[in-house]
């Protein structure tokens, strides 16, 4: 996939190349989250997209009646 | 003040745009929580049915932007029609214009900051009405309606537009949280993932009055004792229906949610230490989404514009006929289960497949330069943007100057230089990284849902952070699942 | 290279091309309302509407009621279109 951007810019090849390799190593430096990491933040965004989510959702169920009644 | 500035041309305008008073003081968490929810709730409260249009109207057009309309909180045919997509654009734009000093804005004075902000919000009003009119022109809301009708649209559309302005502005001036688009937003795609796993709304899915589920888990269960299909015709139908969520689109998209959430603490820390206290030694992150989802929504603005100028054209201009030469160049569009309209060879290049194999015999094109496009534009706006947002290297090293810390084995005059190096980089491998999910995800047939599950999550996440710093600032302590709770508990 | 003494007037150009570079910086005008010191949008954060501009002043609760009265004003158009039985 990151290949595309060199083919993108083929008149700047240079640059385009350049990024992936420094991207690549940036990455690999990167210091990643263990499982433990990760499981928190998964459990924290799910936690909130869902309850986030069902409350919303619970207002579009309101809908459907209104709908029924108005449309 | 020698010269005519862009932004100067707001003042005519000034008494008539409407300015939200900033509070007097700051206010209470929990007063904020409330507002923030329930801006949230009035915001989904408003995806009415527009009034003052048929029923079931025969159109000329169907929906050109289906896919760009998840990332944006947009609903088809609703009052918000075009959801906030003119409010993140303007703000994107005029922001980036004015960080590059392409529009002449000096941050420093009060009055410039003031014009600045009024210029943005008139661009957004102009933004819905023209969008309205674009549209109402275009025959998607009817093809011969009365001048009165147009008006009632107009009345409709443009003012649940200058609503969710306002909406937003209450939420952005702090009586909300952090940001009002990224609050809005993340609400509308939280509300719609959970809709489309477990939404019960049953939808007539044929003439036959026939219904399904809108969610596909619910789908699939109600499936086993549907009586219009088979067994195993059920459960294929809950993997691969196209004309509703399918349970295939809800995995990937989880999945999505769930790479994202992993590279979310990608960082490298660098070690610093404190110029004041001997041995205060700690390390400051680089995060690797340092502008976070912004890339993605900068590139699905451009395509946004790409495909509202080439509707305008190809609608209204060439009236979407094959034979015509705009169509001829532009493409034009087929309808597709009478709910969409797809774009045909040049300008589909720019729109994801609707399925991945369907897409690679159709378009094998736009396997190519869509994701090229979502690529380069979110790459070079990150590296625009983290430039210019305030949270640059230089910024960033006058912080700690402030603070009395410097990078440790560095002189304080080379912590500038040093953050120089890591943060555009990380700024633009981040962008990069968030492109390729996003790209694999459309790639794949989730028709915006990847795009705006990147958006969620990835926004979601600095919301969170942000709130939860002031929660723990509001003296509260620091579970996070605490600040969660707090919106459930009411 | 090495031969060159310490201090003397390469330090001094050193010096002033640094002071020169600063100078540089600080005339340069903030290029977004964060950088000047005002909140705004940061690098991961959009923020749009921070000052309080000239213009129709409204109180946040206003705001709050009309949005609600403009859902029920759209609602309301709905029930008279039912009720009439047309569509204006």
């Amino acid at each position: 996939m990151a290949g595309e951007k060199g083919n993108q810019n083929e008149n700047i090849l240079e640059s385009p190349i350049k990024f992936i390799q420094e991207g690549n190593s940036f990455l690999s430096k990167c210091k990643k989250p263990n499982l433990k990491e990760y499981m928190q933040i998964i459990r924290a965004v799910g936690i909130g997209f869902v309850a986030v989510g069902v409350i919303g959702y619970a207002i579009k169920l309101i809908h459907i009646p209104i709908r029924y009644v108005i449309v | 003040m020698a010269g005519f500035r862009l932004i100067d041309s707001v003042k005519p305008f000034l008494p008539f745009l409407p300015e939200v008073e900033l509070p007097y003081e700051k206010l209470q968490f929990d007063d904020r929580v409330l507002y923030t929810v329930f801006i949230s709730l009035v915001y989904l409260f408003a995806q009415l049915p527009l009034a003052g249009i048929e029923k079931d109207i025969v159109t000329s057009i169907n929906d050109p932007i289906y896919f760009l309309r998840s990332a944006f909180a947009a609903e088809p045919r609703s009052l918000l029609e075009f959801g906030i997509f003119p409010i993140i654009s303007s703000a994107l734009i005029m922001q980036l214009l004015s960080g590059l000093k392409i529009i002449k804005v000096n941050f420093k004075l009060q009055k410039d900051r003031e014009l600045f902000q009024s210029f943005t919000k008139l661009i957004t009003f102009i933004q819905y009405f023209f969008l309205t009119n674009i549209f109402i022109l275009a025959g998607y809301y009817g093809t011969d309606l009365t001048i009165f009708q147009v008006a009632l649209l107009n009345f409709q559309l443009v003012g649940a537009g200058v609503v969710a302005t306002l909406l937003i502005e209450i939420i952005d001036k702090g009586f909300g949280f952090t940001s009002g688009p990224m609050i809005i937003n993340t609400v509308v795609i939280a509300t719609n993932t959970i809709a489309d796993i477990i939404g019960v709304s049953q939808i007539k899915i044929d003439d036959q009055g026939n219904t399904e589920a809108q969610g596909a888990l619910i789908n699939l269960v109600q499936g086993f004792r549907a009586k219009h299909k088979t067994l195993v015709g059920a459960v294929v139908s809950a993997f691969n229906r196209d004309y509703l969520p399918n349970l295939t689109t809800a995995v990937l998209v989880l999945t999505i949610g769930a790479i994202v959430c992993y590279f979310q603490n990608f960082r490298v820390e660098l070690p610093i230490r404190s110029t004041r206290a001997r041995g205060m030694n700690n390390v400051y992150p680089v995060r690797l989404f340092h502008v976070a989802s912004l890339s993605v929504s900068f590139s699905y603005t451009l395509l946004f514009y790409i495909h509202i100028t080439a509707f305008t054209l190809i609608t209204l201009v060439g009236k979407n006929d094959p034979s015509n030469i705009v169509c001829k160049i532009l493409g034009h569009y087929n309808d597709v289960n009478n709910i969409l309209a797809v774009p045909t060879f040049p300008l589909s290049v720019f729109t994801p497949p609707r399925s991945f194999f369907g897409g690679l015999i159709e378009a094998p094109l736009s396997f190519v330069v869509f994701p090229a496009f979502v690529l380069v534009t979110g790459v070079w706006f990150a590296y625009k943007w983290q430039a210019i947002s305030g949270q640059s290297a230089y910024d960033l090293a006058k912080e700690f100057k402030e603070q009395g810390l410097t990078l440790a084995g560095r002189r304080e005059q080379n912590v500038g230089k040093e953050l120089d190096k890591s943060i555009p980089l990380a700024s633009a491998t981040g962008a990069a990284v968030l492109a390729i999910i996003t790209i694999a995800g459309e790639l794949l047939g989730l028709k915006g849902k990847a795009a705006s599950m990147v958006i969620g999550v990835c926004g979601g996440f600095s919301l969170l952070e942000l709130i939860t710093l002031e929660y723990q600032q509001a003296g509260g302590n620091s579970a996070l699942s605490q600040v969660l709770g707090n919106p459930t508990s009411m | 290279m090495s031969s060159t003494p310490p201090g003397g007037q390469r330090t001094l150009q050193k010096r002033r091309q640094a002071q020169a570079a600063k100078d540089k910086h600080a005339k340069q005008t903030p290029t977004s309302t964060r950088s000047a010191g005002f909140g705004g949008s940061s690098n991961s954060i959009l923020k749009i509407f921070t000052d309080e501009a000239n213009g129709l002043r409204v109180d946040p609760l206003v705001v709050l009621f009309l949005a609600v009265g403009f859902i029920f004003s759209v609602v309301a158009l709905h029930v008279i279109s039912k009720v009439t039985g047309r569509i204006f």
